[in-house]
């Protein structure tokens, strides 16, 4: 079961093999300090033209800063950043003019109107997108006339996605996206950011949400206090760190002491009814046949997928204490 | 510097166009800037224009009457409006929203905004005179400078007041942390500049050496000597001119290096 959670895809070997095409971003050992506050400690990573890359990680680990860097609003302490062949602190102008930006933080005058702002950008450069288009395909057309301010919180986030596309980028950078966005409109983002990616964009993608993260990167960065601590497929990361899962029922409580006997499985948990086993391997056919052995008959055994969130937890559980036996696998 | 290259690029010249005529009508969409500035000022040369006593020539203001007096402060008011009172709130309410940071990630620098607000102010400031003139001339009888080059003197003075109210605005702007901040700040700076023009008593009835050595070592005493001056058909006199624009250079070039835009 876990077999197709671990071979690598064509993406993968895409981005991992020999003629794969140069990366459009490298970092190689960024760091970063606010005077006594370490921001960034070490992280490096590469994205390839086309991926949707995540930097994935918890509020205040580092994510961005890292992207701020990138796209040059500050300046590296050690380490070397290049994004499109540029360097992000000298050449500035040329890096922006190819890279779109969308800030967690970065806003419009509050009496601009939604028209005007994007007109107003689409001249700052070289070869701007068609505003209306974009607009349309954002579903902003009706609010062409409102002013920032009366725009309402999805509507202000997809304009600032307009914003970083307006200015045709090879790459758009996208921080924080989908924060403050109802479920629906969340969906709605995804959906026109793999529609973006298929118009040959690269996208790096800024987020603390597990769902997301899974749902659209190709690959993610996770970061924890100023270092990455993994970098894979979301479902590789997932499998890896945190293990499968099967569900299933049977006589208690005998079979949860003949579970935890299987090599491989690391947790056996009741579940109201049903038990649900955490291991490694073959766990499916483990499972079951360790319960055969005992004379007793497993029902309804459902395989689970993998969660990223389950990884990032156990990842960050073990990054902060190595030594803990519980925590490493 | 990146402004100079504005000069030889038709498409970072109409970029520029732009995001002026956009802070243009954000500024229109919300007249604060236009009320404090034109409004005030307006209504009090109606007022003092309309009270008969104060058009009367008195010997404690060397032989002019008060409204002529007057006439210079109200004009200095709106650039201090302009500069003092507009500028660094904007400035500060845009650094904290994110718009410069937003700018920065464009081909765009941040320092273009603060071109574009300077250039709003100095609109503001046109239209503000203008107005001011024009009523002053049509209802009350003003008389404008009527010696040959005493308009372009009036001018010139206006222009180093400007220069140097904007600089102070940017200061403000640039050490002020929040909206807030750059507000209390203006304000303490308006009330005192607005005094050392003789909005509330004309500095010509205060026997005091010191205030008057005070006066025209600011921005707004110095604008007020070489205004009135000019305005009177006589020349302002180097010290006015110089003191307006050891200000205007000296505070721009304090903005510069300390200007945050985060």
């Amino acid at each position: 079961m876990t077999i197709q959670l671990t071979e690598p895809d064509l993406a993968e070997r895409a981005i991992t093999g020999a003629h794969a095409p140069p990366p459009v971003i490298e970092v190689a050992h960024l760091r970063k300090t606010y005077g006594p506050v370490t921001a960034v400690e070490d992280v490096s990573f590469t994205v390839a033209p086309g991926e949707i890359f995540g930097i994935l990680g918890r509020n205040g680990a580092g994510k961005t800063t890292t992207v701020e860097c990138v796209t040059g609003l500050r300046a590296a302490d050690r380490g070397s950043i290049s994004v499109l062949g540029c360097d992000p602190r000298h050449d500035g102008r040329e890096l922006h003019e190819r890279v779109g930006v969308q800030l967690q933080h970065g806003a419009l005058p509050e009496r601009i109107k939604v028209h005007e702002a994007v007109q107003l950008y689409a001249s700052f450069y070289r070869e701007p997108a068609d505003g209306d288009e974009l607009l349309d395909t954002l579903g902003l057309a009706s609010a062409r006339d409102q002013t920032f301010k009366k725009l309402s919180g999805g509507q202000k986030q997809r304009l600032s996605i307009v914003l970083a596309l307006i200015g045709s980028p090879e790459i758009a950078i996208l921080d924080e996206l989908t924060t403050g966005l109802d479920p629906e409109a969340r969906r709605e983002t995804w959906r026109l950011i793999e529609r973006i990616r298929d118009r040959g964009v690269t996208i790096v993608l800024v987020t603390h949400l597990m769902e997301e993260a899974e749902r659209l990167c190709d690959r993610v960065a996770l970061i924890d206090q100023g270092r990455v601590i993994a970098l894979d497929r979301p479902a590789a990361l997932a499998t890896a760190a945190a293990g499968t899962r099967v569900r299933l029922r049977a006589p208690a409580p005998v079979a949860e002491e003949r579970l935890r006997a299987v090599p491989g499985v690391s947790a056996v948990e009741r579940h109201g009814p049903e038990l649900v086993v955490t291991g490694t391997g073959n766990l499916v056919a483990d499972v079951v046949l360790a319960l055969d052995r005992a004379g007793l008959r497993a029902e309804d055994v459902r395989p689970e997928t993998a969660r990223l969130e389950d990884a990032f937890l156990a990842l960050t559980h073990e990054a902060a204490h190595p030594t803990d036996p519980e925590a490493s696998r | 510097m990146s402004i100079l290259t504005l000069a030889h690029d038709p498409r970072r010249r109409h970029a520029f166009g732009l995001l002026l005529l956009s802070e243009i009508k954000i500024a229109w969409r919300r007249p604060a800037g236009l009320i404090v500035a034109v409004g005030v000022p307006l209504a009090l040369l109606v007022i003092f224009g309309s009270i008969p006593s104060t058009t009367q020539p008195r010997a404690v203001f060397g032989g002019i009457s008060f409204f002529t007096l007057y006439v210079p402060t109200l004009l200095v008011f709106v650039l201090i409006a302009v500069g003092v009172g507009g500028l660094p709130q904007q400035l500060a309410t845009y650094r904290e929203q994110g718009v410069l940071r937003r700018l920065s990630t464009t081909p765009v620098p941040p320092s273009w905004l603060l071109a574009a607000q300077m250039g709003v102010s100095v609109i503001l400031a046109v239209i503000g005179v203008t107005i001011l003139l024009g009523v002053g001339v049509l209802a009350f009888n003003l008389a404008l400078p009527r010696t040959p080059g005493g308009d372009l003197l009036t001018l010139l003075s206006l222009v180093l007041t400007v220069a140097a109210t904007l600089g102070l605005g940017l200061c403000t702007a640039a050490l002020a942390a929040s909206p807030q901040i750059a507000n209390a700040v203006s304000a303490l700076l308006f009330y005192v500049l607005a005094f050392f023009s003789g909005l509330y008593i004309p500095l010509q009835s205060i026997h005091s050496t010191l205030i008057h050595d005070i006066a025209r070592a600011l921005p707004t005493g110095a604008g007020f000597d070489a205004v009135h001056a000019s305005f009177l058909g006589q020349t302002p006199g180097v010290e006015p001119l110089l003191v307006l624009g050891a200000w205007a250079i000296v505070s721009s070039l304090a903005a510069a290096r300390l200007f945050r835009w985060e």
